[in-house]
């Protein structure tokens, strides 16, 4: 049984509270900005009592931004519903593609197995910008230029990797003679496959699914270059409160706020699988 | 709108009212000053339609690509009447300024035609213009058959006119004989001191008429102020922190960034007055700048002169009209004044930024683009902008002669008006138009932190700098 001085306890809790106060206090002070009008937030010197205002929200949800310059159009909430649609549909078709592709290079030997999966992986080595140009020239051959499937086929490069990768390890974690017996029993491969296999490795699959999310939702460049500014998600659409006549600090901070909320909700929901898929998937005993 | 308010409006812009007449008579007609200025706007553009077929491409849709700025907000705000007068559609994408040259930079590389005209800056032309990407609008307009015949080009201020032309060969001088006209001004700014009287007041200081001045203002604001800082200017690793008051004070002690001889670029950073021009901008950061100057772009500057963190910046004329407005703190406190760095210099030589109209020469539309573009580059939009919306500064000399524009400027913007008279007729680009010029003043800009920092002196580092940037133009054939 270990024993803890009262000494130690309270060094700990107040090493902990540091921590916490240090990672938090940026996002809490975010926060109190997204009450506050510009003239507030850039008070000398900053103050943590103020008269709220929800009129940062406001603007955000109206679309209309009040600046120096006078009333500024904002697609906020399109560049948000962009990125829900961006973000969704292409994890999801990662899943689709890469769940299966990761149960064959775990379970199955064939030739240049190894090459494939190192291809695919070495598609997040590479600087976007390398490969944005060439797309570039070929989407507007093949009219995928300016479209929704175009961005959702590169965001693959994106999600596909990453799923691949953690679910492969984690494919690879669960024992080949559970699928063995079940297979004895008369079932076919793809009945172990669905009943056996993907409900086993829900946890990593889970997991690898929320980060692929969190990433995609962070990607900045390929809508930039490759869309119009009705497709832009809400990495690029945030730009838009730093305007020629001033930086709109409020509504920034309520942007950020709006943004990070559906990641946040999804990561709390999934918070079980992430730790316990991550950890599985990625330790080989 | 009634045919009678319309005949009304017409007369007016026919020149057989006085503008007084105008508005008691729309008053009698039941007309409001907000639906006045449309009315009127509406029949500035029939006066235009009336000499030339500007319905020649009725049906076609054209795509602008547009950085999210005041100068775009005027021209969407007039748009209706450049679609109703030519029957054609216009739509655009809006980029914030932070990735609107990456977007623009990717469009055009990629030969993509989506965008048929777009919104630059000259500085960019230097690059886009030799590659072929954009079209030399010459051949526009001096065709009677493309461009209206009341366009007056010759309106357009000479020295933006000048500086958006380039020859195209390194060094070559802008606005020559040879040069193209790689693209239309349509609004400006020139570099010029921006202060707060209410601080200037409480400090007992008037605004510095040249440099050595500034440095004792600055330095006496800070002093005396107890919180805020003297002199606001930028410093981040950009060019720029270069181009806008450090190019404007440089030549206006006669210094150039590069010479040309026998048709081969050196670099002139390094000469005995550059040398004491810099030592004068470093010890005046040192002293009276910002803290974290070395971050410093356009929004901290303005940011801060509008938050009262700063008493004065010497950077663009209109970064200081936005602060002067709006929800800032100093709103309505800011004064406006002309500068001419050099004791010795009779008149101000501010370096300019044009945000210009640019055609895409991968465009399928290019001569229905160019009838937006001189519509959006006209007296008509320009006089419209200038009156009613945030389009500061015009680029016509007409419109800055109009009362109603300058009454406007001079009743909530004291000052601003005799600070662009006196600033004007030096301003213009004053970089030497070569393909490296960004690599070139990125690299000034790294050097000048690095001597605010005190990590090198200045004469050695400027020595430093002007053999870097002979080899990079030795290296690319130019030096």
């Amino acid at each position: 049984m270990e024993h803890t001085s009262p000494f130690e306890r309270i060094i700990r809790g107040v090493l902990i509270a540091a921590v916490l106060l240090f990672f938090l206090f940026p996002i809490l002070w975010i926060f109190l900005m997204s009450f506050q009008t510009n003239e507030q937030v850039l008070r000398i010197p900053p103050s943590l009592f103020f008269s709220p205002t929800t009129i940062n929200y406001t603007s955000l949800v109206t679309g209309k931004l009040q600046t120096a310059a006078g009333s500024l159009d904002l697609a906020f909430m399109r560049n948000l519903g962009n990125s829900v649609l961006l973000s969704s549909v292409s994890v999801a078709l990662a899943l689709v593609l890469g769940v299966p592709a990761a149960y064959a290079f775990a379970r199955f030997k064939f030739p240049l197995s190894e090459d494939i999966a190192f291809t695919l992986l070495s598609f997040r080595f590479a600087p976007p910008l390398l490969v944005l140009l060439p797309l570039s020239l070929y989407f507007q051959a093949i009219g995928l230029d300016d479209t929704y499937i175009g961005l959702i086929w590169v965001y693959q490069l994106i999600a596909l990797p990453l799923i691949l990768w953690i679910v492969r390890g984690y494919f690879e974690d669960i024992s080949p003679d559970i699928e063995y017996a079940y297979r004895i029993a008369g079932h076919s491969w793809l009945q172990t496959f669905t009943r056996i296999a993907i409900p086993l490795a829900r946890p990593g699959i889970a997991a690898a699914g929320l980060l692929a999310f969190i990433f995609c939702w962070n990607n900045f460049v390929f809508a930039l270059i490759l869309a119009s500014a009705d497709k832009q998600p809400v990495t690029v659409g945030a730009l838009a409160f730093v305007t020629a006549s001033g930086i709109q600090y409020g509504q920034i901070a309520a942007a950020i706020v709006l943004s990070v909320t559906p990641t946040l909700a999804l990561a709390l929901f999934a918070q079980r699988y992430l730790v316990e898929g991550l950890s599985l998937g990625a330790v080989k005993g | 709108m009634s045919e009678k308010a319309k005949d009304f409006f017409a007369a007016f812009k026919a020149g057989r009212m006085s503008r007084r007449e105008l508005m008691s008579g729309a008053g009698k007609l039941g007309v409001t000053a907000a639906s006045a200025n449309i009315m009127l706007n509406a029949a500035g553009t029939d006066a235009m339609a009336a000499d030339f077929d500007w319905m020649k491409f009725k049906g076609n849709k054209l795509h602008l690509l547009l950085n999210k700025h005041p100068y775009a907000d005027a021209m969407i705000a007039d748009l209706d009447n450049f679609k109703k007068m030519t029957g054609m559609d216009v739509t655009y994408d809006i980029f914030p300024e932070d990735v609107y040259f990456d977007k623009v930079t990717a469009a055009l590389s990629s030969k993509s035609s989506q965008y048929d005209a777009f919104m630059t800056g000259a500085y960019m032309t230097w690059t886009y213009g030799p590659a072929g990407w954009i079209e030399d609008l010459n051949a526009y307009i001096k065709d009677p058959k493309k461009t209206n015949p009341n366009y007056n080009w010759d309106d357009v201020l000479p020295g933006l006119r000048a500086s958006t032309a380039w020859n195209g060969v390194p060094g070559g001088a802008l606005g020559s004989a040879d040069a193209k006209q790689w693209c239309i001004p349509w609004g400006f700014e020139l570099n010029s001191i921006t202060y707060n009287r209410k601080m200037y007041d409480k400090a007992k200081v008037e605004p510095p008429k040249n440099m050595p001045e500034l440095l004792d203002t600055a330095a006496k604001l800070t002093k005396d102020l107890g919180g805020p800082y003297g002199i606001g200017v930028r410093g981040s690793r950009s060019w720029a922190s270069i181009h806008p008051g450090f190019l404007s004070g440089y030549a206006n002690y006669g210094q150039k960034d590069l010479t040309v001889e026998g048709g081969k670029l050196k670099a002139a950073m390094n000469t005995a007055e550059s040398k004491a021009y810099h030592k004068m901008f470093v010890s005046m950061i040192q002293d009276s700048g910002p803290k974290n100057w070395s971050t410093y772009t356009w929004y901290q500057v303005g940011t801060d002169l509008g938050a009262g963190a700063s008493a004065t910046i010497f950077d663009a004329d209109i970064l200081g009209y936005f602060m002067n407005g709006g929800d800032n703190k100093e709103k309505g406190n800011l004064g406006f004044h002309g500068f001419a760095a050099n004791p010795n210099a009779k008149a101000p030589t501010p370096n300019v930024w044009i945000w210009s109209l640019a055609m895409n020469s991968a465009g399928k539309q290019k001569d229905a683009a160019w009838y937006f573009m001189q519509w959006a580059s006209s007296t008509e939009h320009d006089m419209f902008g200038a009156r009613k919306m945030d389009f500061v500064n015009p680029v016509r000399s007409s419109v800055w002669k109009d009362e109603e524009f300058r009454g406007r400027i001079a009743k909530s913007y004291p000052g601003y008006v005799e600070q662009y008279d006196v600033s004007a007729p030096g301003s213009k680009i004053y970089f030497t138009a070569q393909p490296l010029f960004f690599d070139v003043t990125t690299q000034w800009a790294e050097t000048l932190q690095k001597m605010v920092a005190k990590q090198v002196p200045v004469d050695e580092g400027l020595d430093q700098l002007a053999a870097s940037i002979d080899k990079q133009l030795k290296d690319a054939g130019l030096g």
